[in-house]
């Protein structure tokens, strides 16, 4: 199966927000939602001073912590993106407090987030972001081309910044949105090594596992109690009606006693 | 039989939800139910699937770059708009104010219908009245006005695309010099007359830097990136990205100076120093273009005599930057050359001296050999195609400032029907270039030269632009008559006898987008949607008021599409063979020298490019540039700086919802140090008071290392006092009513706006 993916590169990136505008008139966000962030990183004391970009967006993960806690399947992964189908979200909020980079919101009470321009890049388009970015920091495609590219910027970046690097090549078992920084990660305030929480691999792996098998152990259980309690009552009714006809035998002729 | 009415029953259910499964999945194919059953859930079909896409092509507004766009609307609703892949310009993409085109359309504040003033004026009274009604007074009032002062007497003011309307078709039908843009003498006056006295030819709309190939680029206090034209970005970064070196002259550490190679936090105000020990080191260490500037430099003998002096051990203790900085920098300009330039920014009135700073960036340019040379700066040309054949103006050339085109300024003065030449103080207060707006406030309060009785105002956001908005108040209170033509209530609207409000861009037809570049074009403009409300396009206003005020003659199309067929007709082309060709005519450029067959490309009076200028000396003015110094910050003060954010331009957008949720308020960049020292802290809101008194409205501060301590910058067109803008009223403040004063350019005109100074106040 193709997997696709982002190529984010915030070598390239100079903050114009183009992207952020894109996708909220292209997806027509309700105001005060956003699917991407800009917001500038500064290090150092004048003049000797290093900034950069952070888009701070869905990095739709591999093992996507927001779809391991969906109970309703409405986060789900399709061609290597972590996908959205609102219709099928409760508002539990689960994936609002599982995501390890604080991307999904609730909206209306439905979680809300990126999910790759789905419709557009199905009808043979690119997501709205990639479309307009003047710099071209962003692009889209499939996973292997992304990542070659990826390194071949990463690369080239070297020259300028000796700690330049690809970013989500394996990070939470690869990323949907593959960056170029010009920096060490936790430089750019991205953690170097993500982790999805160990309690949600224990809700994952283990509780939710385990609730099937108890329901499934609960519901054998209640039709087993079930069996066997309706023999137990038809056991007591018939030995009623024995007890019952043995009565009336001696008081009345019977002629249907065991008809019921 | 109750066993048998279940399985009926049962058979139904399943016989209908069958049904409804299939009526479901046809009705995804005929999208309204299936958006109704969605909205029934919440949910929302996207836009691009609820009926047939209209597309139309159109040139943005939303910044005066105007990039080439597609605009897809459905049903007469506009949903987004993205560039035109066939656009020289966007080539695909688009900015977020682009981007933001349909929300300005939207914008609920718009003016609505035509209104003439009912209470004071500056007090925002109207009634609503028809065009008819609006048309005949303004009308009225311009013919008494021409009849009794000349038609001289009437100033046009105009910005944005559809000015040509107003100040460049109107103005000089109707017969006035004292037309003005804002984007000459506010803007690019001295970086323009500065490049005609140097090397003959304007920079124009499109500053032709050969980027595909450039190797080193400077630049002098742009901030690309936050300045968001669409095309620089690209380029930029491809450059960038490519391996270009790139070197950034900037007191502030911008989004692109934490790109460059080099940053040199410049004390502002001494860029012309640092300029001069640039020529000093490359004709000193003979590290310029010898054969180049042999065959194609004038004066090269008199430059080096002047700049000996000007080491970069001088300028260091003047620009507060490193000798070898500034030795380093020039060597890597020579090391690329001639792929190396200093990239001409576009808003460069700041100290009054402007034109010199500029001539000494050209010069710079000219020793690295980079004008007509391939990854320099390319020669643009502009498109070829007739003006609409209308009889001669009552005032002929350009008196609109910088629609003129190359070659055809005179280089004298235009004289109305009456026998006056502009009232700006062309020739005597400032030698040249195009018409300065400011320069026509005075004659507004004093009636000299002679009194300037009306004003039409299109598009400029007149009290947030022009420096000294305290002036411009006294002015507009003597006026005998204002018209205001906008699409939103801006501030100086309220100042206005009768209000025109205008269809958007995306609502129009409109002139031509004829573009000098590489590679000329010209770009159209349809109408996505018909106008909203009671809104009219500039084409129809002028036209209606020109038919009342006997000008028949110029107005014989009765159509927009009448008119652009016309002059398409020129050049074998129409409106509908545009849209063939995705709304874009592109041209063959002529930029480099091998383009110009031996023939000399300087259009100036040796054919070259003069490093000492004789038309300056003669003038009385210095033939080559030198340092002056500018006035310090008093202490206690800061040196007020202004620039760009991306997704905002000039004062238009702040209103914009998508825009302004994106930046609703500008904020005062302070270094960390200084605001440590003054007790402020990061995110804290104060006020502002200039060296005259002046006070702005509370801003947050942003404490920060990236500008230096004498200097404080803010993001320009906010702190807007207009009630009518629901979004932008009071948001932020308003660096323009902290210029109380600026130095006037005594070459182009220009006003130079950073010799304003503020101290913070932190309670009032």
């Amino acid at each position: 199966m193709t997997t696709y993916a982002f190529l984010l590169d915030l070598g390239r990136c100079i903050g114009c927000q183009a992207c952020v505008a894109a996708c909220k008139t292209g997806n027509e966000l309700s105001p005060g939602v956003q699917y991407i962030h800009i917001s500038e990183q500064t290090r150092g004391v004048f003049p000797a001073l290093q900034s950069s970009i952070k888009n701070h967006r869905c990095y739709h993960c591999a093992d996507a912590a927001c779809v391991a806690v969906c109970p309703t399947g409405a986060l789900y992964k399709e061609d290597g993106l972590t996908r959205l189908d609102a219709s099928q979200c409760s508002g539990c909020a689960y994936c609002v407090d599982a995501c390890p980079f604080n991307v999904p919101q609730l909206v209306n009470g439905r979680s809300n987030k990126c999910d790759g321009c789905a419709e557009v890049v199905k009808a043979g388009g690119q997501p709205w972001c990639v479309k307009t970015c003047p710099s071209n920091a962003l692009m889209y495609g499939e996973r292997e081309t992304i990542m070659a590219e990826a390194h071949r910027r990463a690369e080239a970046l070297r020259v300028r910044y000796p700690h330049a690097q690809v970013y989500g090549e394996t990070q939470l078992g690869g990323l949907g949105v593959v960056m170029v920084l010009p920096d060490q990660p936790e430089q750019l305030d991205l953690p170097a090594n993500p982790q999805i929480p160990a309690v949600l691999n224990t809700w994952q792996n283990v509780v939710q596992p385990a609730s099937v098998g108890l329901l499934g152990f609960s519901l054998a259980f209640t039709g087993l109690a079930a069996i066997i309690a309706r023999r137990n009552h038809k056991q007591e009714v018939a030995h009623l009606h024995v007890q019952n006809s043995a009565e009336e035998t001696a008081a009345v002729q019977p002629d249907h006693a065991n008809e019921t | 039989m109750a066993r048998t009415k279940l399985q009926i029953s049962r058979r139904n259910f399943l016989k209908s939800s069958l049904l409804s499964a299939a009526a479901l999945s046809i009705s995804s194919c005929s999208a309204q139910p299936l958006a109704t059953v969605l909205n029934q859930n919440g949910l929302r079909l996207p836009w691009f699937r609820t009926g047939e896409i209209k597309t139309t092509y159109n040139y943005c507004d939303m910044c005066p770059w105007r990039c080439g766009i597609v605009v897809k609307s459905v049903d007469g609703q506009i949903y987004k708009v993205d560039g035109n892949p066939a656009d020289p310009k966007s080539r695909g993409m688009l900015c977020a104010r682009g981007q933001a085109g349909p929300s300005f359309v939207y914008d609920p504040d718009r003016l609505r219908a035509p209104m003439i003033r009912t209470g004071a004026r500056g007090e925002g009274k109207f009634k609503e009245v028809t065009w008819a009604e609006a048309l005949d007074y303004t009308a009225e009032k311009l013919k008494i006005t021409g009849q009794a002062f000349g038609p001289e007497a009437v100033a046009v003011f105009g910005h944005t695309s559809g000015d040509f309307w107003f100040t460049d078709y109107f103005a000089q039908a109707w017969g006035t010099p004292n037309a003005a843009k804002p984007s000459s003498s506010l803007c690019t006056s001295p970086r323009e007359e500065a490049a005609k006295l140097t090397y003959g030819l304007p920079i124009g709309g499109h500053e032709p830097v050969d980027w595909d190939a450039i190797n080193c680029i400077v630049l002098i206090g742009s901030h690309i990136g936050e300045d968001a034209r669409n095309t620089v970005m690209q380029d930029f970064a491809n450059a960038w990205a490519r391996g270009a070196k790139v070197i950034v002259v900037d007191p502030r550490f911008s989004n692109v100076a934490a790109k460059a190679d080099y940053w040199l936090p410049i004390k502002p105000g001494t860029d012309t120093a640092l300029l001069l020990a640039w020529l000093n080191v490359l004709i000193n260490e003979e590290r310029y273009d010898k054969a180049y500037v042999a065959d194609w430099t004038t004066g090269l003998e008199a430059l080096a005599a002047h700049v000996a002096p000007f080491t970069p051990e001088w300028a260091a203790e003047i620009t507060d930057l490193p000798a070898e900085s500034i030795r380093a920098t020039a060597r890597l300009m020579a090391d690329n050359l001639p792929q190396a330039a200093i990239i001409p920014g576009r808003h460069v009135t700041w100290y009054g001296n402007d034109t010199q700073r500029m001539r000494a960036i050209y010069m710079i340019n000219a020793l690295l050999g980079a004008y007509g040379r391939e990854g320099g700066i390319y020669f643009s040309k502009s498109p070829y195609i007739e003006a609409y054949p209308h009889p001669p103006f009552a005032v002929t050339g350009s008196s609109g400032g910088c629609s003129a085109e190359p070659g055809q300024e005179s280089a004298e003065l235009p004289l109305g029907p009456t026998g006056k030449a502009r009232a700006d103080g062309a020739r005597t207060n400032f030698l040249r270039g195009a018409t300065a707006m400011q320069e026509l406030i005075p004659p507004m309060i004093s009636g000299e030269p002679y009194p300037i009785k009306a004003l039409i105002v299109y598009g400029v956001n007149l009290l947030n632009s022009i420096p000294n908005p305290q002036r411009t108040i006294e002015a507009l209170k003597k006026l005998d008559f204002v018209l205001a033509v906008d699409v939103l209530p801006q501030e100086h609207v309220a100042w206005a006898d009768v209000v025109f409000p205008e269809a958007t861009a995306l609502e129009r037809y409109d002139e031509l987008w004829v573009v000098a570049h590489k590679t000329p074009y010209i770009a159209m403009r349809e109408p996505a949607i018909e106008p909203l409300y009671d809104t009219k396009p500039a084409w129809w206003m002028v036209r209606e008021l020109g038919l009342r005020l006997g000008m028949e003659p110029y107005f014989r199309w009765e159509t927009a599409e009448e008119y652009l067929d016309a002059r398409l007709l020129s050049i074998g082309s129409s409106l509908d063979k545009m849209r063939q060709t995705n709304g874009v005519i592109v041209q063959q450029g002529k930029p480099y020298f091998e383009d110009f067959a031996g023939e000399s490309p300087f259009p100036t009076a040796s054919g070259k490019i003069e490093l000492y200028s004789d038309e300056l000396a003669s003038a009385g003015f210095e033939p080559m540039p030198t340092y002056e110094p500018v006035a310090e910050p008093p202490a206690g003060y800061f040196r007020l700086l202004y620039g760009r954010h991306p997704v905002h331009t000039f004062a238009k957008t702040q209103n914009t919802p998508l825009l302004n949720e994106l930046y609703p308020e500008n904020e005062l960049w302070l270094n960390e140090d200084e605001a440590g020292r003054q007790g402020i802290t990061n995110g804290q809101y104060v006020w502002l008071e200039n060296q005259d008194g002046a006070r702005s409205g509370p801003i947050k501060v942003k404490a920060t290392q990236r500008i230096r301590s004498d200097a404080v910058y803010m993001v320009h067109g906010f702190g807007q006092n207009a009630p009518e803008l629901s979004r932008a009223n009071g948001q932020g403040a308003s660096d323009t009513k902290l210029q109380t004063t600026y130095a006037l350019d005594p070459i182009s005109g220009g006003a130079g706006m950073r010799v304003n100074f503020v101290r913070i106040v932190k309670e009032v």
